[in-house]
């Protein structure tokens, strides 16, 4: 393997594991910025999106329109969810905790007992699609049949060639993509003025006439809506079960904290460049095991020195230098 | 003499009856005081004591209970009292499970007894929990992140245990770590046995001999406890939950109170989970580390009430019934599904437990009111 192809795998790496810890994160992020609330279902509303995803496709409905129409789904089962139980702990970081985990119990063994241990597995997008890196290949974007040549009648990849899925930088692009549209909702629409006022002082802005209930019950939406979305772009990539997001919560829970609640968004990217660092250096050099250990290292120090995660401590730089 | 005068002077009418050790055992800080608590719980014991002869219940099923009680015990006092969630209370649990089967493995056929086994199982997750909590609470991280780094500690635990199936890498003497089998030779693991020499007392945990070992313990680390919350330590730990600013306005160092209170309940967590390993003779991953084993704890708690040793441990042990009726009767499925609805409906019609509230009903019911301190709402940051 060549200095090339180990830089290329490197950055790809990097990327896979930002995209999935964005896409784990962005709504826990938004929710827990907003209103405070750590909430332990938000695995459980990614395993919806991924299940309605499934539905959706063995129905025959192509990826991305199944995809958003999990958002919305689990958009819905948020808001629900909102009115009916976690409007009620507001005020009470703990209580919330622990009410948010007994749902998310719930919700799982609701699949399990509807749908059963597993669903059949969806395929993976652009599969067919690699970037062949390396050797006398260089570097180059083949389908299948250019594939098929590259490998020849052995069946296997002559020597110092990798390849890469090209579903993984689609799932980083719309990653980024996301990012970038929550970020515009929030900044530059009515509801993100709205929002914002909420979050900086409710009292205040219900007094200015912002319905604070109602913008609590959007937001959590929101949120809701982003995990479905991720929890079907993970669909295409992984085994579809009830207990398919306890997997992202840990993760998610740890990157927003790095992150802070202070910025919503710039938080959630410092936080997601910093940890998807220190896990893909730790995984390639290592295990995966290690790799999520250092993740967590990292998460811990970071806290050690920055109390209120990244985001607070920028503001209180600039505070500071004002 | 009547409720009231009990009431308004309490010292005086403890001192005329021949029950003035309660002093020790009751106060604000715990449920329950005076003849009608004291007798009902004279009566609860003796029942529970004839239960395995008159009542025909399984010892094999209900020393599982009993050991929950410990488990519930050391929640309480931590969450509850002190105001610190631990999501992962099981991985204490699990650690002093793991030090015992180790220990045990190793030293039973030496020296015939699990009293090092024991000790070991109960000191490993205090040093842990040391170390762990010194780190968490001298860099006061706030109680959110805390309850969620020992859930992540737990799972993490589990994942590692889970990659430990190499006999060759992963062996402690004669104990092999063993992967998701859990610790082998499982038939290795010792039951609890005292003694020395000859006069050794062994105890099968699957048999009416660790019913009435586990429950006499129980009970007097019950009411060790309870003189522990009712003594001087007690009142700070509630004031570091109701308000630690304060507390520390009134010069008390609440990073050692916390710290104090962590260890405590490891220690406690690590008793339950050496008398879990006894019990079985088995311990492994799935059924100390998960995700599930950390939540039943958290449900035990909060459904049977938190903020009351008693009522805690009440709530572990019907909860325990219930769920192995739900699982005999219908499906492990079903019985974790109601066990999530049990939690999430207790949280939003009875947030300070289903005991609590039942035991202000008898309270009243007795002309005795509720003390204010376990009345006070959440004062959580």
């Amino acid at each position: 393997m060549d200095a090339f192809t180990q830089i290329f795998g490197f950055a790809f790496q990097y990327l896979d594991s930002a995209a999935y810890l964005i896409l784990a994160a962005l709504g826990l992020s938004i929710i827990f910025g907003m209103m405070g609330v750590i909430n332990m279902a938000h695995g459980e509303l990614m395993m919806i999106g991924a299940y309605i995803t499934a539905f959706c496709m063995y129905g025959g409905i192509p990826a991305p329109i199944a995809i958003l129409l999990a958002g919305v789904g689990a958009g819905i089962a948020g808001m629900i969810l909102e009115r009916l139980i976690i409007r009620h702990f507001y005020k009470q970081l703990l209580s919330s905790l622990v009410v948010t985990w007994g749902l998310s119990m719930f919700i799982s063994q609701v699949f399990l007992i509807m749908f059963g241990p597993n669903m059949p597995s969806l395929p993976t997008p652009f599969s067919d699609i690699k970037i062949l890196v390396g050797g006398e290949v260089g570097f180059a974007l083949v389908g299948a049949e250019g594939f098929a040549r590259v490998t020849g009648e052995t069946g296997r990849m002559p020597p110092g060639v990798e390849s890469f899925g090209i579903y993984r930088l689609v799932m980083f692009a719309v990653a980024v993509l996301m990012v970038v549209a929550v970020w515009l909702l929030l900044r530059k629409t009515e509801f993100g003025a709205r929002a914002r006022a909420t979050m900086d002082n409710p009292t205040m802005a219900n007094a200015l006439g912002i319905s604070t209930p109602r913008i609590y019950a959007y937001t959590f939406g929101l949120g809701s809506a982003l995990a479905g979305i991720a929890g079907g772009l993970f669909a295409l990539t992984s085994a579809i079960t009830p207990y398919f997001g306890a997997a992202y919560t840990a993760r998610a829970f740890i990157t927003v904290v790095v992150g802070g609640a202070a910025g919503v968004i710039n938080g959630l990217v410092a936080s997601v460049a910093a940890l998807g660092g220190v896990q893909t250096i730790l995984s390639n050099l290592f295990s995966v095991y290690i790799g999520f250990v250092g993740m967590i290292a990292a998460a811990f120090l970071i806290l050690l020195v920055m109390p209120t995660g990244i985001s607070g401590y920028m503001e209180k730089l600039r505070g500071r230098s004002r | 003499m009547t409720g009231r005068a009990d009431e308004t002077t309490p010292v005086n009418s403890h001192a005329k009856i021949p029950f003035g050790f309660l002093r020790l055992v009751e106060g604000p800080q715990t449920m329950g005081r005076g003849w009608p608590f004291w007798t009902g719980f004279a009566i609860v014991i003796l029942l529970a004591f004839l239960a395995p002869t008159y009542f025909g219940i399984r010892p094999y099923r209900v020393n599982e209970f009993i050991v929950s009680g410990f488990l519930a015990a050391s929640l309480s006092i931590l969450w509850g009292y002190a105001g610190i969630l631990s999501l992962g209370q099981a991985a204490f649990f699990g650690v002093g499970g793991y030090v015992f089967g180790i220990i045990g493995i190793n030293l039973f056929d030496a020296t015939g007894n699990t009293h090092l086994a024991l000790a070991g199982g109960i000191l490993a997750p205090t040093v842990f929990a040391a170390f762990v909590g010194a780190i968490m609470f001298f860099a006061r991280l706030k109680g959110v992140y805390i309850a969620i780094l020992m859930l992540v500690l737990s799972l993490l635990l589990e994942t590692f245990m889970l990659q430990t199936a190499d006999p060759e890498v992963y062996r402690i003497g004669e104990a092999l770590l063993g992967g998701a089998n859990g610790l082998r030779p499982a038939s290795d693991i010792p039951s609890v046995a005292f003694g020395w020499g000859e006069a050794v007392a062994e105890i099968n945990g699957r048999r009416e001999g660790f019913y009435y070992f586990a429950l006499t313990l129980l009970i007097v680390v019950y009411l060790a406890l309870r003189m522990l919350l009712n003594s001087s330590f007690g009142y700070l730990l509630v004031a570091v939950r109701e308000d630690p600013d304060r507390t520390e306005t009134f010069g008390y160092d609440v990073r050692l109170i916390q710290l104090a209170v962590f260890c405590l309940s490891a220690a406690l967590a690590g008793l339950a989970g050496s008398l879990d390993t006894a019990r079985i003779n088995r311990v492994d991953p799935e059924l100390v580390f998960s995700v599930s084993a950390n939540i039943m704890v958290v449900i035990w708690v909060a459904v049977g009430g938190r903020k009351d040793l008693t009522t805690a441990i009440l709530g572990a042990i019907t909860l325990e019934w219930l769920y192995l009726w739900l699982t005999t009767s219908g499906s492990p499925e079903y019985a974790t599904l109601v066990m999530g609805g049990i939690l999430v409906a207790a949280m939003l019609i009875a947030p300070e437990g289903v005991f609590v509230w039942i035991g202000n009903r008898l309270g009243r019911l007795f002309g005795r009111s509720r003390t204010p301190a376990a009345k006070a709402g959440e004062a959580h940051q």
